[in-house]
């Protein structure tokens, strides 16, 4: 861990404050219309960042990867000309959560996987992230992931403590920021209650997945559990929400949109879910995973299986932002206990 | 931007006209308010027929824009004119498009409305099961929502001015909806149709905070028996315990919320099941 400091809750204002006169800020606000629900979006003054939040419902992968992104713009003159869609604004991205932080390097890795992807890379390198750490509901179980407490790819993490923040700077950029900043050196007691503010977190984590990541992996690649997939596919809308609000997940959809008259247009990308009906669906209509409870299991085996197997470690992050949006009511921790524990009494 | 060639399709610049059947004739004046876009439309097409927006009118036309339902046997035999006299036919709205408010006459028979609506006058006037016009016709091209979803309708303009097809989403609301970044209304605790309506409108409700009525019907596949599951559930989690407590719907009263654009044909609750298990 770097070197520890302390902000104040008005030293903390006034750094925000001044981080977004110097560029673009994108941080957790109030919906301006929905009073009490957070989003990520571009902030215009310190006074709208909300680093006491719960969760969001899309994840700040959003920073990165909007969720409907041009790629290029075309146009049919002759000759034809293609344009990028290049951003080169530089970013700051600031109060992600540890769970985020871990989801945005999965992404790195999922990207980097040949042939790379060149957009998030880039997009990337554009930002500063600063993390904050939180306190979990019930739908969060990220403590049994070890996403509880990391740090990855921050260069500064907050830790709330009675006077303001605990700072941690974790890169030179990190360092860099905080001349922005007045900071204090952090004293035992800041350190103490930092500490404090950590055991609260996972004292408070009522919901956790039954197995290791080894473990769920090695029962999911034996699945029998043919009846229970078709179970929870009764009850699922294919509606995509745990896709969609997944942090970790990154399958996207290209599509080209024309101007009146199909003289020009762009081409964009948007996410996509592998539990809409027509995900699987290939060139001469034939869908290798029409049938509902296909999508539901293909779900469980992509996150806790294939990519476990591909990158060593589940493609979830214990954020809890599928079972909170799943208006069916299936819930990520209680399906998955309920496979582990078909797969112990069997045993 | 304006074309200065004919557009492929027609070999010339197409004549177009609008037509209303049994509706409330909201998807014309939606139209009516792309304003500069409908400007933009006007450089591909002429509009030779549009009793909400001009006094000319024209028997000579190419593209007819129809909305609205079929409700008599005029009605009929005028949407086979129509039909006839078109080479391209786009049902505006979903009146034309699937159905919407007009079938849910259907739940009686038509004397008992006839005499319902008309009283005295009720043997003067005829009437017959309301349909949509891509129940009596084929349309090539729907565009779905009450009032139309104008993002469809562009894109469907769009398909038509350069001789392409036009499938209609096959997705849930909820995407557009969690792609805009929106609150999922549930958790506002209020019940929504989105996971189970065909989107396309952007999630233009829930943009807005209030809950999706299903206006562009039903998606394929939509899981109804799911739904039911759903809001009938007596233990469920924080934010559906919430919902469901707050609501306490009977099969009936979601069959209700369901029949208002799904009643064509007749909508039944226990017939409603998913084509894809």
């Amino acid at each position: 861990m770097g070197r520890e400091l302390v902000m104040t809750r008005e030293g903390a204002q006034s750094f925000f404050g001044r981080l977004i006169e110097e560029g673009p800020v994108m941080g957790p606000r109030e919906r301006i219309s929905q009073p009490g629900f957070v989003m990520f979006d571009w902030l215009d003054s310190a006074g709208q960042l909300r680093l006491k939040y719960t969760t969001t419902t899309i994840p700040p992968k959003k920073a990165f990867f909007p969720p409907r992104q041009p790629l290029f713009e075309f146009e049919s003159s002759q000759p034809p000309t293609i344009t990028a869609v290049q951003e080169a604004t530089a970013f700051t991205l600031v109060g992600v959560h540890p769970c985020d932080l871990a989801a945005l390097e999965m992404l790195d890795d999922a990207y980097a996987q040949e042939p790379a992807e060149a957009c998030w890379p880039a997009a990337r390198a554009r930002a500063r992230v600063i993390g904050v750490d939180c306190l979990p509901d019930e739908y969060c179980f990220c403590f049994g992931f070890g996403t509880c407490y990391g740090r990855e790819g921050a260069d500064l993490f907050l830790t709330p403590i009675g006077r303001g923040y605990l700072v941690e700077v974790l890169t030179e950029a990190g360092g860099g920021m905080l001349r922005l900043s007045d900071v204090e050196d952090a004293t035992d007691a800041d350190r103490e209650q930092a500490a404090a503010f950590r055991r609260a977190k996972s004292e408070r984590m009522t919901a956790s997945i039954d197995a290791s990541p080894a473990e769920f992996a090695d029962i999911l690649e034996e699945d029998d559990f043919g009846e229970l997939w078709r179970e929870v596919a009764s009850r699922c809308y294919s509606c995509g929400s745990c896709n969609t609000t997944c942090p970790t997940c990154f399958c996207f959809d290209i599509k080209d949109e024309f101007d009146l008259g199909l003289t020009g247009g762009r081409r964009i990308r948007s996410w996509d879910s592998c539990q809409l009906q027509e995900f699987a669906l290939v060139a001469g209509g034939h869908n290798f995973r029409r049938i509902r409870w296909q999508r539901v299991r293909h779900r469980w085996h992509r996150k806790f299986l294939y990519l476990y197997r591909d990158f060593g470690r589940p493609y979830c992050t214990g954020c809890g932002r599928c079972s909170r949006a799943c208006t069916a009511d299936i819930n990520i921790v209680d399906v998955s206990n309920e496979i582990i524990g078909r797969a112990r009494g069997r045993a | 931007m304006s074309r200065e060639e004919p557009i492929p399709r027609f070999g010339h610049k197409p004549q177009v006209a609008f037509f209303d059947f049994a509706c409330c004739e909201g998807c014309q004046l939606s139209v009516l308010q792309l304003e500069e876009r409908l400007l933009e439309i006007l450089g591909h097409v002429d509009v030779v027929t549009w009793r909400e927006a001009m006094t000319e009118q024209s028997t000579e036309y190419d593209i007819a824009f129809c909305e609205g339902s079929v409700t008599t046997e005029e009605d009929v035999e005028r949407i086979k004119r129509i039909r006839e006299q078109a080479d391209v036919l786009v049902t505006l709205g979903s009146c034309a498009s699937g159905g919407c408010h007009n079938e849910l006459k259907n739940q009686w028979s038509m004397d008992e409305v006839r005499r319902v609506v008309y009283g005295d006058a009720a043997d003067t006037i005829s009437t017959i099961p309301s349909r949509p016009v891509t129940a009596v016709v084929d349309a090539d091209y729907r565009v779905f929502g009450c009032p139309v979803s104008l993002p469809e309708f562009m894109t469907v303009v769009n398909a038509m001015l350069t001789g392409q097809s036009h499938q209609p989403p096959n997705q849930p609301v909820c995407v557009e909806c969690k792609l805009n970044d929106y609150v999922c209304v549930y958790e506002m605790g209020k019940v929504c149709l989105g996971p189970v309506t065909r989107c396309g409108c952007n999630a233009i409700c829930t943009a807005y905070g209030d809950p999706c009525q299903g206006c562009r019907g039903l998606m394929d596949a939509a899981n109804i028996p799911a739904m039911l599951k759903a809001l009938k559930r007596e233990q469920a989690h924080a934010i559906m315990c919430a919902v469901v407590q707050r609501h306490e719907l009977s099969d009936d009263e979601i069959a209700a919320k369901l029949r208002i654009y799904n009643n064509w044909p007749e909508f039944d609750l226990k017939e409603a099941q998913p084509d894809d298990d």
